[in-house]
């Protein structure tokens, strides 16, 4: 057992003992209630599970949860899908999603969320040039499994969000 | 102050309550008991050995001195190369050696999966970073293999799918193996502590040939006596 401490979405969490084979996705699920965070694969291959990581120098990425123990986050900030909306308002994203009926069942939304969210965060301090944005997005959401194909859908949604502000996105 | 954990009990975990007012034990529920324990002791022993067998055994490596009936010295470096190339070729190697841009993986070589690329620093592409997932150690209840600095080797280091002498003649040049010197080349397989994770890879894998230590051993004997390849 290892005592774990994390920030969750803003609000600390812990300390709590936690097994030390107890994966960050039980963690989240299972002690915390926290179902937003899918679990698919299991095996960090769809991404449906994956959370953003907040690292005290600003930068940001995002981390599957069902490969990787919840004792790896101690100390850490993450953000997860519950964590996106404030006061019942959807992000420009999340309304670009839903514009754009990126998904259909839903279940790997929250990783794309996610995902998507990074990469605007990242655009925001290194934006890069309309030539390369297509490329970008689709690296950016490689990765993340969509069994419902929704691929092209997600990543017309988060053009869109770009395109809608390019001076804060682009060169 | 820490906000407080929800102290929901997870689902499967929850206690039954015990029955009460129960004082005798039918001699037919007791021989039931016995049997479902017998049966039970049975598969548990089955799931056991299963897992046990998962767990692979590690393939033997030759030590530098069973090469001393080799009477040419070049021979025997050669020979001992060869030696040290069951290590060199095995999959716990080449996975993270590939010519590409992709890491394969599993005891087949397959294509890593998610399709995870080497970025800039081999470390992976920004969105897709390896220690991400392969943290300091094996995580077994999820299979994921892991060890500090987590990356692959940089691509003119890639020896997938070649000989053991183009293996041989690459290591030997710093321009394909990562500037090092033939020293430098025994500290690496002999003491780093990536290239250590070959032989405890965890649950599922084979591990690489021998020790560690051997793999060491035969590298700085074969350098020893002249680097020769086969």
């Amino acid at each position: 057992m290892t005592s774990l401490t994390l920030t969750i979405n803003g609000r600390t969490h812990g300390p709590v003992e936690v097994r030390d084979e107890l994966t960050m996705n039980d963690f989240l699920r299972e002690y915390l209630g926290m179902t937003g965070t899918k679990f698919g694969c299991g095996a960090a291959q769809c991404l449906s599970c994956a959370v953003i990581v907040d690292n005290p120098d600003g930068a940001s990425y995002t981390q599957p949860t069902c490969v990787v123990p919840a004792i790896s986050f101690n100390g850490k900030a993450i953000r997860t899908v519950e964590g996106h909306a404030k006061d019942g308002e959807l992000t420009l994203l999340q309304k670009s999603f839903i514009e754009h009926f990126a998904f259909q069942c839903g279940y790997c939304t929250p990783g794309f969320l996610n995902e998507a969210q990074v990469l605007l965060e990242r655009l925001a301090k290194q934006p890069v040039a309309r030539s390369d944005l297509e490329k970008t997005i689709a690296q950016a959401l490689d990765g993340h499994l969509c069994r419902c194909t929704g691929y092209v859908k997600y990543h017309e949604a988060v053009r869109a969000v770009i395109l809608a502000d390019p001076q804060h996105y682009l060169i | 102050m820490p906000a407080p954990l929800d102290e929901t009990v997870p689902l499967g975990l929850a206690s039954t309550t015990p029955r009460q007012g129960r004082s005798k034990i039918r001699p037919g529920l007791l021989l039931q008991t016995v049997i479902a324990g017998t049966v039970l002791t049975g598969m548990l022993t089955t799931l056991c050995a299963a897992y046990g067998a998962s767990e692979k055994a590690s393939k033997g490596l030759a030590s530098p001195e069973s090469f001393s009936s080799i009477s040419g010295v070049k021979q025997r470096s050669a020979a001992l190369f060869t030696e040290l190339g069951k290590v060199l070729t095995h999959p716990r190697c080449v996975n993270c050696h590939p010519v590409g841009d992709r890491p394969r993986q599993g005891d087949f070589g397959r294509l890593h999966q998610p399709p995870v690329e080497r970025g800039a620093d081999g470390f992976g592409l920004p969105a897709m970073r390896c220690p991400i997932c392969h943290q300091r150690a094996n995580f077994e209840p999820a299979r994921m293999p892991g060890r500090p600095q987590w990356h692959l080797a940089p691509r003119e280091m890639g020896w997938e799918g070649k000989t053991l002498g183009e293996i041989c003649a690459q290591l030997k040049d710093p321009e394909r193996n990562g500037g090092r010197g033939l020293d430098d080349l025994v500290h690496h397989i002999g003491r780093d502590t990536l290239v250590g994770w070959a032989w405890a890879p965890g649950f599922g894998r084979e591990p690489a040939p021998g020790t560690q230590e051997l793999a060491g051993a035969l590298a700085e004997a074969w350098i020893k006596i002249g680097a020769a390849c086969p």
